[in-house]
């Protein structure tokens, strides 16, 4: 088996299992406040293009581009998020979900059904058609790291590294829901490895604007990217500033300051009738948004900080976040990858003569590799630097290149005055790289037990025990993700103590109601008193596509928000976050008893309280 | 032959840890990948199980008395707790300003977790259930000379304007006192404290006003304790305090200010020279900024 053929398996086959891991699994994910309306943003999105087909057929395309009907479709969900992942999740409902849109859930489409879809069935449930790009989305990301982590380590790392970008607790959780986390942490990682590529090819160098411009579509932490790559450039041509000469503006940086906008406005009707004004209420929405609720280390945060102290606690969360719910293994192994990459950059070479550089014959390079091997010869390569290839004189720095791309997202969160209220999922995207760390330190051991296997003459098990090694490692980032799900928000890693050792700590346990789906059978065997249900968390639109599913009885009422809601209701859930204690209070107040009728645990952790208004 | 940029010196020459470095780091990586994949599959079996919820609160039920404490250990497992056992719980027991009143408490723990309520005291039962441990202590109760939650409807309520030195008085309406000048109510009800809900007499603050609740014939004990908080998690996000200044007989004791950081804020106030006295209380409510503001607080004078 060649090389090539090779890593393309192994990125096909990484790209296959995620995808199949997590179509197996999403189904026992609930609908958060926010993933619900996505899918009915989506859904209606995919109303402007069935819209528009109409026209196209009438001859009356241009309809369909004046500003009040592109603000009929897709001023929902607008100026919160830009729009080609939801565009997605609704063409691939429309694709792909198997149709019951004629029944008594026909008035809960948002957009009229006028008749029955003609689809490709692939899912049972509209939701997992919804969520399908996202999912494919995950399965990229580790093709990517794999594809990545394969230019510095031998294969079996590389593998290693991927496996462990998706068998993270809180990563996985987010991995298959219709959101923007899990994409745009695959365009973030995209947009590094373009740039990446692009410093000793020009090719890239334009691939990166237009990558960068889809990212910028897909989620707001794409603003933050740039800033990452310049820090890394500057590193990366030192050399430049300490000879008091400004580095070359490089054909990436070029294009994603043009490509990138023109493909983000062009990919967003709602800007298109008014771009300066749409795009400034787009930005100061997330410049200006509110602290939601979060908890950490037993405090409940919803505000920007203002004492020394708080400031000082606040800014460990995205730390202390890290080192509880990554795998402990594979935080050892990032660590000490961390390690091998910053003894590099002190002048310890990695890599291994025999592996020539992908840039000069195309074929990955190991950095990592035994000592034990034979050189090859090498020959130098005459550099040639220019603005379209500004890292071909000189090392691109993959240490420097990893940090940045993980402590970047790392330190925003760090900033007392950014909210907090998604927890881990604010910084997702330095996750990958995480793992990228983690191939490098794999790589380092394995490097190690291959020296002693030959030093023992038994060169031919060098592969095998590397290959055991890398699944080995991979083992309980694997369980430890099967474990948490599908609560993976309220799970805690070895070191924390699991589940309970979170809450022990004080550590946010959930947000915005995924958690919601094991009690709606509960809830459904309570007729007639759950047509007065009160939902507390859980939106309308979660509602809607649990009815549409068939897991929520058409009957089952909702008696809206707040203490008028609970007043009125007859039964009720309480999502169980600290600061929802008040809604609590609203409970007993008005039912008048404190006891649950049922409480949904994972190991002993509450997370969903039921409650019952006594009868008379 | 293969080429390879001059300047870049990664690819100069290898470097790995070595035999021995590598032996130690495998070693060591397969024994923490074990123990990660060990705890991940064992830890889900630790947890209590419904029949060790079963079987833990059927021994509680069976030497309970009325007036006894029951928490959770660890303090999150609380509705879990209240499922199984919260008809022996009353509203005033679960939202109680301290624990001092309970001479005797049950302890519900999770993995042998404690709670504060124990005070660090021998327990006088102690059984194991599975993965739940049930534990008794037992203390002398605080003495209660006067619970001004209970006789809360005993109170005098004042709208004091201290610029033109008027005072309103805001009587009794329904179910809670109300000045009629300013609108403002006070009353007893459940609030929530530093997301915990407590049970309190609630009486925000009005702009440029005092209100005052005098408590006109108390029996003093060897001391008063108060405890306050601002309620409503929504309204705690908003700046200022509100300021809380407690009268005995007559004359100003103590104060304090209690913001945002204040949580359920204790005084103790020594009355150990006025013991068995009957004097007036007066609790005085204040703030420059009273917007969302929802001070609340209970008190006893304890013997």
């Amino acid at each position: 088996m060649s090389r090539l053929f090779r890593d393309r398996f192994i990125t096909v086959a990484l790209f296959a299992g995620v995808v199949s891991w997590l179509l197996a699994t999403e189904g026992r994910e609930g609908f958060g406040r926010d993933e619900g309306q996505y899918m009915r943003a989506g859904e209606r999105y995919w109303g402007w293009f069935e819209e528009l087909g109409r026209n196209l057929g009438k001859g009356r395309a241009g309809q369909s581009f004046a500003a009040a009907n592109i603000d009929h479709y897709w001023s929902d969900n607008a100026p919160d998020h830009p729009v080609v992942m939801k565009t997605l999740y609704g063409l691939s409902w429309r694709a792909f979900h198997r149709c019951n849109c004629m029944g008594p859930a026909r008035a809960l489409h948002p957009v009229p059904v006028l008749g029955r879809h003609i689809t490709l069935p692939l899912f049972k449930r509209e939701s997992t058609a919804f969520r399908f790009p996202a999912i494919l989305m995950s399965g990229l990301l580790a093709a990517l790291v794999f594809r990545f982590a394969r230019k510095l380590v031998p294969w079996p790392a590389a593998a290693a590294g991927a496996v462990l970008a998706i068998a993270q607790p809180h990563y996985f959780f987010h991995a298959p829901i219709a959101c923007f986390d899990a994409p745009i942490t695959t365009m973030a990682f995209a947009v590094g490895f373009a740039y990446w590529k692009s410093l000793r090819s020009a090719r890239w160098g334009l691939w990166c604007g237009v990558i960068f411009g889809i990212a910028l579509g897909v989620k707001h932490n794409a603003w933050l990217m740039p800033a990452f790559l310049v820090a890394h450039y500057l590193w990366m041509r030192r050399g430049d500033l300490r000879r008091l000469r400004p580095p070359r503006l490089p054909l990436a940086f070029l294009s994603m300051a043009v490509v990138g906008p023109l493909v983000f406005f062009a990919h967003w009707p709602w800007l298109w009738h008014h771009p300066v004004q749409r795009t400034r209420t787009y930005l100061n929405r997330h410049l200006q948004h509110e602290h939601y609720n979060f908890e950490y280390l037993g405090r409940n945060w919803n505000l920007p900080p203002t004492d020394l102290d708080l400031k000082l606690l606040r800014a460990t969360f995205p730390f202390v976040s890290t080192g509880l719910t990554v795998p402990v293994t594979t935080l050892g192994l990032a660590v000490l990858g961390g390690l091998v990459l910053a003894r590099r950059r002190r002048g310890r070479p990695l890599a291994d003569d025999s592996h020539p550089p992908p840039d000069a014959v195309g074929l990955p390079r190991p950095l990592l590799v035994s000592r034990a091997s034979p050189a090859a010869g090498v020959a130098t390569l005459a550099p040639r630097p220019s603005w379209m290839r500004p890292g071909m004189d000189v090392d691109r720095a993959p240490g420097a290149f990893v940090a940045a791309q993980l402590f970047g997202p790392l330190a925003v969160l760090a900033i007392p005055s950014t909210p907090i209220f998604g927890g881990v999922k604010h910084f997702l995207p330095a996750m990958p790289y995480l793992a990228v760390a983690a191939a490098c330190g794999l790589a380092w051991v394995a490097a190690g037990v291959a020296d002693v296997l030959r030093a023992r003459g038994a060169q031919r098990h060098v592969v095998p025990a590397t290959v055991l090694l890398s699944a080995l490692v991979c083992v309980p980032a694997v369980t430890e993700t099967q474990r948490s799900h599908p609560d993976g928000l309220s799970h805690y890693n070895m070191v924390a103590g699991g589940f309970t050792g979170g809450a022990t700590l004080g550590m946010n346990r959930q947000f915005w109601a995924y958690c919601v789906l094991p009690m709606l059978d509960w809830v459904n065997h309570h007729a007639p008193d759950n047509q007065r249900m009160y939902w507390h968390d859980v939106l309308g639109d979660a509602l809607a596509m649990y009815k549409r599913e068939g897991r929520l009885d058409m009957s089952v009422g909702d008696t809206g928000f707040g203490e008028p809601g609970v007043e009125r209701s007859a039964m009720g859930l309480l999502v169980h976050e600290k600061h929802w204690a008040l809604y609590e209070k609203f409970l007993w107040d008005h039912y008048g008893t404190l006891k649950p009728s049922l409480v949904r645990e994972r190991e002993g952790v509450p997370l969903v309280i039921g409650y019952e208004r006594p009868r008379p | 032959m293969t080429t390879v940029s001059a300047a870049v010196p990664e690819q100069i020459r290898p470097w790995s840890p070595g035999a021995r470095g590598g032996a130690w780091g495998a070693v060591g990586l397969v024994l923490l990948a074990v123990l990660e994949t060990a705890q991940a599959l064992v830890a889900p079996g630790r947890a209590a199980t419904a029949a060790d919820w079963q079987a833990a609160t059927q021994q509680l039920r069976a030497d309970f008395q009325p007036g006894d404490l029951i928490v959770a250990a660890p303090a999150w497992a609380d509705p879990v707790m209240r499922m199984h056992v919260g008809d022996l719980l009353p509203v005033a027991h679960a939202a109680r300003m301290d624990d001092a009143r309970f001479g005797r408490v049950w302890v519900l723990g999770q993995h042998d977790a404690h709670a504060p309520e124990e005070l660090g005291r021998r327990a006088v039962f102690n059984h194991q259930f599975g993965a739940l441990t049930l534990r008794r202590f037992e203390r002398p109760p605080a003495q209660i000379t006067y619970d001004f939650l209970e006789r809360w409807q005993e109170a005098r309520v004042i709208d004091w304007d201290p610029g033109r030195r008027v005072a309103s008085p805001c009587p009794w309406a329904r179910d809670s006192f109300v000045c009629p000048r300013t609108g403002n109510t006070v009353r007893r009800t459940l609030v929530e404290v530093e997301q915990q809900i407590r049970r309190a007499i609630l009486s925000p603050p009005v702009a440029g006003e005092i209100i005052a609740l005098e408590f006109p014939a108390v029996p003093l004990g060897r001391e008063l304790v108060i405890a306050a908080g601002l309620h409503d998690t929504w309204a705690r996000k908003s700046p200022g305090t509100a300021h809380l200044e407690v009268w005995v007989a007559g004359q100003p004791v103590q104060s304090a200010d209690i913001g945002n950081r204040s949580g359920w804020h204790r005084l103790r106030i020594d009355t150990a020279a006025r013991a068995g006295q009957t004097v007036p209380v007066r609790f005085q409510i204040s703030a420059s900024q009273p917007t969302l503001r929802y001070l609340a607080f209970a008190a006893e004078a304890r013997r």
